[in-house]
């Protein structure tokens, strides 16, 4: 067995330790089996002398050559003593899963269990907001009327705002192409049916699920992660009729609300163009407005409102409890709960429009 | 052990508005030693903590770290003093959206102060010596209460340095893994040659590891000495801390 012995230094620091390293490495094209270090001369040691050895030890595994030491002081013996577990044990990383099928079966049954959640939160959801208040079971009015104001009252001007620049840029980018067929006048009956069918709905939607929709997320996962979800299930207390039924309600009551005041603005930001700009008598404008309101439009722009109301407390809520890790969990959940919000207006939106499409 | 003073606060006064959480307090803490700032809850220990690892500036007051004012420091002169000593928070303070070997590393990558070929090395062997081997690839939230004070410790320790602070090591854990944190602390000191300065109300782990205490009452330095000087002091609030007798005002409605 051919073997090399390694005198060390007096001082096993970060400078000789790598050294030793170097050291070691130069015998690299010769047949060793073995390396022992001798640390007769070897006062002291810390940490980062340690972990050059460390160093040598693993170089030494890969090359296949026995790793020895000898001739340590007290305090060296000491030092490793306590530091020897690194030398011995070292984690394997998780394993990841290859296998393509394998893979795809996992993801799959993620995605379903999943589903099963959100299902089973969604009847538990419209239990304790609409069926069980009615049959007397408690509800949270107070947490209600909060929500009220927090998701309603706190989003006016927001929502306001929105829908009138909006209703200004359709009617800016609309008068410009149908103003050369002398049609201006129309502009008024386009903002009227665009806001009541879509518009005014999906903005204030947007607002609304980029404000509550992620407020909601980024709470209930808190709570998740700080155990009060926890506490309160310990304490036998219905967690869907405490945090979620009150938001719940008020979003039902909100997000209609908040869909009139945007269709209000929307024409006001449409008529600030048609009567500023392209200077039609208010009276006019107003008139051509109104003759082109019919309620089918209202109806299906005031009927999805109520289910994007269900949809953002739901994918709040479902994501909220559905979070695992610290504060980084906190967040993607959050991000989650808002991409799922907006993908979930437009597929909710494409099936308003084409039952409205075939039947009215 | 030696008495170089590794720590001098003089006469610190912190306020929180109109509020005076801590006055007047002084005290030297030297190399090596386990020094314990000790009291009951509100009295200001962890506040104190904080500015004197200058997480918290002082309204009145010098700290000196190896004979450094801090208090005077701008931020840029603070890291650089930051980066020779370690802080153990009581939560652990883990950055949980990564692995507990990258939160070991984090101080050694950013400070570029050690060779970046080592570094998996240097979190191997911290691990090692807080009794966490094998656990760099796990993430916080799959440690134990104990393990992520440990790891916490662990973070504290990459460079190195020659002072650590450790805010309430043993709140919160069982009596066994509380005691396996003392004998870390003290074996710690022993190999490392670390000077701690330790928030604790636990009296088990008061008499077992402090070298020194110094009890804080309402903002107040009441005592400061050693455990042998504690048995002899005369001051009636260390007497009943350390005798654990309830305050009889506090609890006179239970006697009517």
């Amino acid at each position: 067995m051919k073997s090399i012995t390694i005198k060390s230094p007096q001082f096993i620091n970060s400078q000789t330790g790598r050294e030793l390293y170097e050291n070691v490495q130069r015998h690299e094209k010769e047949k060793i089996e073995q390396i022992i270090f001798d640390l007769e001369n070897t006062e002291k040691m810390d940490t980062l002398g340690c972990a050059w050895l460390l160093r040598i030890a693993e170089e030494c595994k890969k090359r296949e050559i026995s790793f020895l030491w000898t001739g340590a002081n007290k305090n060296v013996s000491e030092m490793l003593e306590v530091v020897s577990p690194a030398f011995e044990y070292r984690e394997v990383e998780k394993k990841r899963i290859e296998n393509f099928v394998i893979r795809f079966l996992y993801q799959t049954d993620k995605f379903l269990d999943e589903v099963k959640d959100f299902l089973n939160l969604c009847v538990d959801a419209i239990y304790w907001t609409i069926l069980a208040p009615l049959s007397g079971k408690k509800f949270r009015w107070e947490l209600f009327i909060e929500e009220i104001y927090e998701m309603g009252v706190r989003a006016v001007r927001i929502v306001c705002l929105m829908n009138f620049l909006l209703g200004l840029i359709i009617a800016m980018l609309s008068s410009a192409q149908v103003a050369s067929f002398g049609l201006s006048i129309y502009v008024a009956n386009l903002i009227m049916i665009g806001f009541a069918r879509e518009l005014a709905a999906i903005m204030t939607a947007t607002v609304v699920s980029a404000r509550t929709g992620a407020a909601i997320a980024a709470e209930i996962s808190t709570m998740k992660v700080q155990e009060e979800i926890d506490a309160l299930r310990g304490m036998g207390i219905n967690v869907t009729q405490y945090l979620v039924a009150p938001k719940m309600l008020a979003l039902l009551i909100v997000l209609p609300c908040l869909s009139i005041l945007g269709l209000v603005f929307g024409l006001l930001g449409g008529s600030a163009w048609g009567i500023l700009v392209l200077e039609f008598n208010p009276s006019v404008w107003f008139r051509q407005t109104v003759n082109s309101a019919y309620f089918e439009d209202l109806l299906q722009g005031m009927l999805k409102t109520f289910v994007f109301a269900v949809f953002i407390v739901l994918i709040g809520c479902h994501n909220g409890f559905r979070v695992s890790g610290g504060s980084r969990g906190v967040g993607l959940m959050t991000t989650r709960a808002v991409v799922m919000d907006v993908f979930m207006l437009i597929a909710v939106d494409i099936v308003f429009a084409t039952i409205f499409y075939y039947l009215i | 052990m030696s008495q170089e003073v590794i720590l001098k606060v003089e006469s610190l006064q912190v306020q929180y508005g109109e509020r005076i959480v801590l006055q007047d307090v002084s005290f030297d803490v030297y190399r090596k030693e386990i020094f314990l700032i000790i009291g009951g809850s509100g009295c200001g220990k962890t506040t104190l903590l904080k500015s004197i690892c200058g997480l918290l500036k002082p309204t009145i007051g010098n700290v000196f770290i190896q004979g450094q004012n801090i208090t005077s420091m701008d931020e840029e002169e603070l890291q650089k003093i930051q980066q020779n000593i370690g802080i153990a928070f009581q939560s652990s303070g883990l950055i949980n959206s990564i692995t507990v070997g990258e939160n070991v590393a984090l101080p050694l990558r950013e400070y570029g102060l050690v060779d970046s070929e080592i570094i998996d090395e240097i979190v191997r062997i911290k691990l090692s010596l807080v009794g966490l081997a094998g656990v760099e690839n796990r993430m916080p939230e799959e440690l134990s209460g104990g393990m992520k004070k440990r790891a916490g410790l662990a973070r504290a320790l990459a460079l190195d340095p020659p002072l650590v602070f450790f805010d309430e090591p043993s709140a919160g854990l069982d009596p066994i893994i509380a005691c396996e944190l003392d004998e870390l602390i003290m074996n710690l000191r022993k190999i490392l040659g670390i000077t701690f300065i330790i928030v604790s109300h636990e009296l088990e782990s008061i008499k077992k590891i402090a070298d020194r205490v110094l009890m804080l009452d309402e903002g107040h330095a009441i005592f400061c000495g050693s455990m042998e000087e504690v048995k002899y002091t005369s001051i009636d609030k260390v007497k009943q801390f350390f005798e654990r007798r309830p305050n009889e005002q506090r609890y006179s409605f239970a006697y009517h």
